[in-house]
C-alpha cells in the first residue's frame, strides 16, 4: 500500500481514500463554487468602475446623505393627530441607510437580550404554577410565519389596535393611543420574531450551569441579584452573546418589517429594503452601487459573528465543570417574583405570541380594520387547495426544499464526517470555518451575488438561470444553492452532535475487522446517526419552505416559479384582502412547522443509549 | 505461524513523541503484555499493529510480510477495545456476524461460527439480546467473540479488564488465559495493571514514555528487573539510593547512610545507583550469607497473613514483608530490628531520572 505524505497533511490519513477525500472535497468545493466564487464576482463588481479598479461605487455610498446622515431628520416620537385623536407617534430618526440599519440591529440584540434572558431565567430557574403552559406557549413565537407576523404586529400597535384597546381604553395605562410605525415598529417587530431564538439559547445555558458552582458561591455568601451579576450571568453569557449575535444577523438581513412597514418612508431607509428594492426595480441592470452596499452589510455581519466567535472562544467555561447528570436548581418564586411572573411576564408572553395567533385570525376573516378582525370565512383555507397560483407555488416550494436538504444532508455529513473524524487535516480547519461562515451571510447578499454571479459567469450567463432572462429565467438552481448553502451550519451542527455521540472506536473496531472505510460508514455510522440525520432533514425542510431573503429576490422575477413567499410577499403589498390570502399561507406553514417539529422530536428522543462511552 | 515484529517505531502526536523507535519481537502462540503507566505509549503501539495509527517511522511485520501502512482490514490483526465498541443498533448474534459478513461467508456457516464463538465465550442464548441489555462482563465476552469468530492471526486486547468490576476481572482474566490457549493463538495484551500483566502473560514488555525498558517473563522481570523503574513499577519494593565505592571484578561495595555492604553483583559503569530489595525477601532472622541492617522500628502494618515491618535505618525507611508469627507480631515501634539481606536478593541498578 502506497502511503502518502500529501494525503497525511491535507486528509488527515496516511492511505489516500476516497470516501475521505470526497468528505473533504464536496463541501469544500460546493462552498467555494457556490459562496466564495459567487461574493467575489460581487467584489469584483463593486471594486468596477469604467473597467477599472475603483472606489467609486463605496464613495458614492459614503458621501450620500441618503446613506450617512450624520445631522438625523424625523422624530423619535411625536403627538400627532389620527382620527380627530392626538396620539403619540413612534417613527425614529434617520441617520441614513447604513446607520439606521446598524442602530436598528444593536438595538434589536439589546432588547431580545433582555427579554429572552429574562424568560429564560423564569423557566430556568422557577418553579410555578401554569409553568409548562408557558412552555408549550414559549413555543410559538418560534412559528416562522414570514411577512404576515409582522402585518399583524403592524395592526396591534395602530392607534385603534390591540394594544390601545387594553391599555388605553381599557386598563387606562397610556395617557395617550400610541401608534408604532417607522424603524420603532421594524424594531418592535424584529424584536418579537427573533426573541425566542436568545430564549433558546439563553435557557439552554442557564440549564448547563453545574448547580455546584451556584451553591458554593450561596455558600461563601453571595445571593440574589449579586449572585446572579456574579456568577449565574457570566456562566450563561457565551450563550446569550452566541443567541443575540444570531439575532443582530437576522435583523441586519431582515426585509419582513422594512417591507410591511414600507408605508413610512423611513421604513425603507434600511439596507436590506435598499438591495431588496435594488431588484424591484430593475432586474436587468445589475447596479454596482447595490454590490458594493452588500458587501458593506457583509462586513457588518461579518464583523459582528467574528467579535462573537472571540468573545465566546474566550470563555469555553463548559468544559471546567465536571462530572455527571444534575439536576438543575429551581426554586419557588418570593411573593415579589411572582408577581413580576404574573404581571410583567405573562403580559409580555402573551403580546409576542398574538402576532402568530393574529395570523391564523387573518387566515379565517376577510377583513381586518381597527382593532378585531371581521367576517369569518374559510375561502383563504380553501383557496390554498383551490386555487392554482397558490397550490402552484406550494408545489414549487416543495420541490425547491427537497431537492435542497438531499444536498444539505449529504453536505452536513460528509462536512462533519472529515471535520470530526480526521482533526489534524490541514483541510479541516478550512473547511469547518468555511461550512460555519453562512451563519455570517445575509440571505439578501446571496441573493445579490448570484444575481451576479448568474448573469455574467459563463455557462449560467444567458442560459435559463441567468436572472436577466426575466421570463425565461428558473430559479430552482439559484433558490436550492441559497437554501443549502445558508441552512449548511445549522444542519451540520445537528448531525456532528451525532457524530460525537458515536465513539469514534465503534467505527474503527469495524474496519479493524474487515470493513472499508465506505461499509463502516454505512452499515455502523449511519443507522447510529439516522435519527440525527432525519431530524435535520426535517428541520432543513421547514427552514426552506419559509426561506425569505433569496425567495423574494431571485424566487419573485418569474412569476411561474414563484416559491412560497416569493407569492406572500407579493400578496401582503398588493390589493386589499389579500394579506388575507397570505395568512392563509402563513398557517399552512405554520402546520408544516409544528408537523415537522413534533415528529423530529418524537423520532430523536427515543435514542439508543451509547454504552461503553466513559 | 504469526510473529509479530516490530521495528524502530517512531510516532509523535502534535510535535510530542509516543514512540521513541521501539522494537519487539512477539512469537507465535504467545500471549504478550505491553505493561505501563498511562502514556507510556501501550495503546499506541497496539493501535498500529492493528493499523488504526501509522508510525512515522520503522516498520510492523506479521511473519515475513510487512504490514506497516496495510489498512487495518486486510491486517486480520483484530482489536478489543477498551470500551468494548459493540454497536448499540445491532444484537449479539449481529455484533458478532459481522466480520463474517463483511468476508461474505455463507449464511449457514456464519450461523455456525457464531455459534461456536458464543459457547467460548460462555454466552449461548444471548444472540438475540441487545449490548445495552447486557452486563459488563458480557459485554466484554460479545466484543471478544466478535474478534475471534474471523479467526484473527493476532488478537490484540486494550485494556480489557479495566471497566469490570475486582471479582468479575479475576474471573475473566482466567478466561482470556483459557481462551488463548484453547486455540492456540498469538495475543498481545495491554495493561497498567502488573499483577495482571504477571498472572497472565507469558512475556511481558514493561513500557515507559515511549520506550521499552525491559521484556521478558513475569518471574524476570519481577525478580531481575534491568532498569530502577521496572524494579519500581513492579508491585512494592525498596528502592534505595546508594554508592558505589569499591570494585572487585563483577562485585561491588555500596555504601548508603552508614551503612556499608560488600559482594554485590554488578557491572555498570555509574556509580550511582539504586539498591533494589523486594520486601518478602527481607528476613527478621540471620541465614547463610546474609547482610545485616540494625536500624530501629518505624511501623508496623497488619495485613492478617502477613505483616509490613518498616523500619528506619538513619533517614531511609525500609519494608521487609514477614509471615505473621508471635515474635513478628510482638514488635512496637522504636524497638531497635535488624533486617537480614541475603546479597542475591539484592539488585544493583544504575540510578534513573524518574
Amino acid at each position: 500500500m502506497k502511503v502518502s505524505k500529501w494525503s497525511e497533511r491535507f486528509f488527515g490519513t496516511p492511505l489516500p481514500d476516497p470516501v475521505v477525500i470526497v468528505s473533504f472535497l464536496f463541501p469544500l468545493l460546493y462552498l467555494v463554487g457556490f459562496l466564495v466564487i459567487p461574493v467575489l464576482v460581487m467584489l469584483g463588481t463593486a471594486f468596477k468602475y469604467n473597467g477599472h479598479f475603483s472606489l467609486y461605487w463605496f464613495k458614492s455610498i459614503f458621501e450620500s446623505n441618503y446613506y450617512f446622515n450624520l445631522h438625523p431628520g424625523d422624530y423619535l416620537v411625536k403627538t400627532i393627530e389620527y382620527g380627530g385623536k392626538e396620539v403619540y407617534h413612534f417613527y425614529g430618526w434617520d441617520f441614513g441607510v447604513v446607520p439606521n440599519s446598524i442602530i436598528v440591529s444593536i438595538t434589536v440584540m439589546i432588547l431580545t437580550t433582555l427579554l429572552g434572558t429574562f424568560f429564560a431565567f423564569i423557566m430556568a430557574r422557577y418553579e410555578f404554577p401554569g409553568k409548562n403552559i408557558m412552555r408549550v406557549l414559549l413555543f410559538i413565537p418560534l412559528l416562522v410565519t414570514p411577512f404576515v407576523n409582522v402585518v399583524v404586529v403592524k395592526k396591534m400597535f395602530l392607534p385603534d389596535g390591540i394594544i390601545n384597546w387594553i391599555f388605553y381604553e381599557h386598563l387606562h395605562i397610556f395617557p395617550k393611543p400610541i401608534w408604532i410605525d417607522g424603524l420603532v415598529g421594524v424594531i418592535i417587530a424584529q424584536t418579537i420574531t427573533y426573541y425566542p431564538i436568545v430564549y433558546l439559547n439563553a435557557y439552554a445555558s442557564f440549564i448547563n450551569i453545574d448547580p455546584s458552582l451556584e451553591e458554593q458561591a450561596e455558600n461563601l455568601g453571595s445571593k440574589g441579584f449579586h449572585l446572579f451579576r456574579t456568577v449565574t450571568l457570566p456562566l450563561a453569557m457565551p450563550g446569550i452573546m452566541a443567541g443575540a449575535i444570531l439575532v443582530g444577523i437576522f435583523s441586519l438581513e431582515d426585509l419582513a418589517a422594512p417591507i410591511v412597514f414600507q408605508g413610512s418612508a423611513i421604513a425603507k431607509k434600511l439596507m436590506s429594503y435598499q438591495i431588496y428594492s435594488s431588484f424591484v426595480s430593475g432586474f436587468a441592470v445589475g447596479n454596482p452601487q447595490m454590490a458594493a452596499l452588500s458587501l458593506i452589510m457583509l462586513a457588518i455581519a461579518l464583523i459582528m459573528f467574528f467579535a462573537v466567535r472571540w468573545y465566546v472562544g474566550l470563555r469555553q467555561y463548559a468544559m471546567l465543570s465536571k462530572g455527571g447528570r444534575w439536576k438543575p436548581r429551581v426554586a419557588k418564586p418570593k411573593w415579589w417574583q411572582a408577581l413580576i411572573i404574573a404581571f410583567v411576564a405573562v403580559p409580555l408572553l402573551l403580546i409576542t405570541i398574538f402576532p402568530q395567533i393574529g395570523v391564523v385570525l387573518l387566515a379565517f376573516s376577510k377583513t381586518w380594520y381597527g382593532t378585531w378582525p371581521s367576517g369569518f370565512t374559510l375561502d383563504n383555507m380553501k383557496a390554498i387547495v383551490t386555487q392554482p397560483d397558490i397550490k402552484r407555488v406550494i408545489i414549487n416550494s416543495v420541490i425547491y426544499s427537497t431537492v435542497a436538504i438531499v444536498i444539505i444532508i449529504f453536505l452536513s455529513l460528509t462536512a462533519s464526517y472529515a471535520s470530526s473524524r480526521f482533526k489534524k487535516a490541514k483541510l479541516a480547519p478550512i473547511l469547518d470555518s468555511l461550512a460555519t461562515i453562512p451563519i455570517a451571510v445575509p440571505g439578501i447578499v446571496i441573493a445579490m451575488s448570484y444575481f451576479f454571479f448568474f448573469s455574467t459567469v459563463p455557462p449560467f450567463k444567458g442560459s435559463i438561470f441567468d436572472p436577466t432572462n426575466l421570463l425565461h429565467f428558473f430559479p430552482g438552481a439559484a433558490l436550492i444553492l441559497a437554501y443549502s448553502i445558508r441552512r449548511l451550519p445549522f444542519a451540520a451542527r445537528s448531525i456532528s452532535a451525532g457524530l460525537q455521540q458515536v465513539h469514534v472506536s465503534l467505527e474503527e473496531v469495524a474496519m479493524n475487522l474487515g470493513a472499508g472505510r465506505w461499509k463502516a460508514l454505512t452499515s455502523i455510522l449511519l443507522p447510529l446517526i439516522s435519527l440525527n440525520l432525519l431530524g435535520g432533514a426535517m428541520l432543513s425542510f421547514v427552514y426552506c419552505m419559509s426561506e425569505t431573503s433569496v425567495g423574494i429576490t431571485l424566487g419573485s422575477i418569474n412569476s411561474t416559479w414563484y416559491p412560497i413567499t416569493a407569492k406572500m410577499k407579493e400578496l401582503i403589498i398588493g390589493a386589499v384582502g389579500s394579506a388575507n390570502l397570505a395568512a392563509a399561507l402563513g398557517v399552512f406553514l405554520m402546520l408544516v412547522q409544528i408537523i415537522a417539529i413534533v415528529i423530529a422530536n418524537v423520532i430523536t428522543k427515543q435514542r439508543y443509549s451509547f454504552i461503553g462511552l466513559t | 505461524m504469526v510473529e509479530v515484529k516490530l521495528e524502530n517505531i517512531v510516532k509523535t502526536f502534535d510535535g510530542t513523541i509516543a514512540l521513541k523507535g521501539i522494537s519487539l519481537h512477539i512469537k507465535h502462540k504467545e500471549l504478550f503484555t505491553l505493561l505501563g503507566p498511562s502514556g507510556c505509549g501501550k495503546s499506541t503501539t497496539l493501535r498500529i499493529i492493528a493499523g488504526l495509527d501509522y508510525p512515522d517511522s520503522g516498520h510492523v511485520y506479521f511473519g515475513d510480510e510487512e504490514v506497516t501502512y496495510l489498512p487495518s482490514y486486510q491486517r486480520g490483526a483484530v482489536l478489543v477495545f477498551q470500551n468494548y465498541a459493540l454497536w448499540p443498533h445491532m444484537t449479539v448474534f449481529d455484533n458478532v456476524a459481522y466480520g463474517l459478513k463483511i468476508r461474505k461467508v455463507p449464511k449457514e456457516e456464519i450461523k455456525k461460527k457464531v455459534e461456536w464463538a458464543l459457547e467460548l465465550v460462555k454466552l449461548k442464548g444471548f444472540e438475540n439480546r441487545y449490548p445495552t441489555q447486557l452486563s459488563g462482563g458480557q459485554q466484554q465476552r460479545v466484543a471478544i467473540a466478535r474478534a475471534l469468530v474471523v479467526e484473527p492471526k493476532v488478537l490484540l486486547l486494550d485494556e480489557p479488564l479495566s471497566n469490570l468490576d475486582a471479582k468479575l476481572r479475576l474471573e475473566m482474566r482466567s478466561e482470556i488465559r483459557r481462551i488463548q490457549r484453547e486455540l492456540g493463538i498469538t495475543v498481545i495484551y495491554v495493561t497498567h495493571d502488573q499483577e495482571e500483566a504477571m498472572a497472565i502473560s507469558d512475556r511481558i514488555a514493561v513500557m515507559n514514555v515511549g520506550t521499552v525498558e525491559q521484556v521478558g517473563t513475569p518471574r524476570d522481570i519481577y525478580e531481575r528487573p534491568k532498569t530502577e523503574f521496572v524494579a519500581s513499577f513492579m508491585g512494592k519494593t525498596n528502592v534505595i539510593p546508594a554508592k558505589v565505592v569499591e570494585r572487585d571484578g563483577d562485585r561491588v561495595t555500596v555504601e548508603f547512610e552508614s551503612f556499608r555492604l560488600d559482594g554485590l553483583h554488578y557491572t555498570e559503569k555509574s556509580d550511582n545507583v539504586v539498591l533494589v530489595i523486594r520486601p518478602e525477601r527481607i528476613k527478621l532472622r540471620p541465614g547463610e550469607n546474609t547482610i545485616s541492617l540494625n536500624g530501629t522500628v518505624d511501623l508496623i502494618e497488619y495485613y492478617g497473613f502477613f505483616i509490613e515491618v518498616v523500619g528506619l535505618f538513619g533517614e531511609t525507611r525500609i519494608i521487609a514483608r514477614a509471615i505473621s508469627d508471635k515474635e513478628v507480631a510482638n514488635l512496637k515501634p522504636t524497638q531497635p530490628v535488624t533486617f537480614y539481606i541475603d546479597r542475591d536478593d539484592i539488585i544493583v541498578l544504575p540510578k534513573q531520572n524518574l
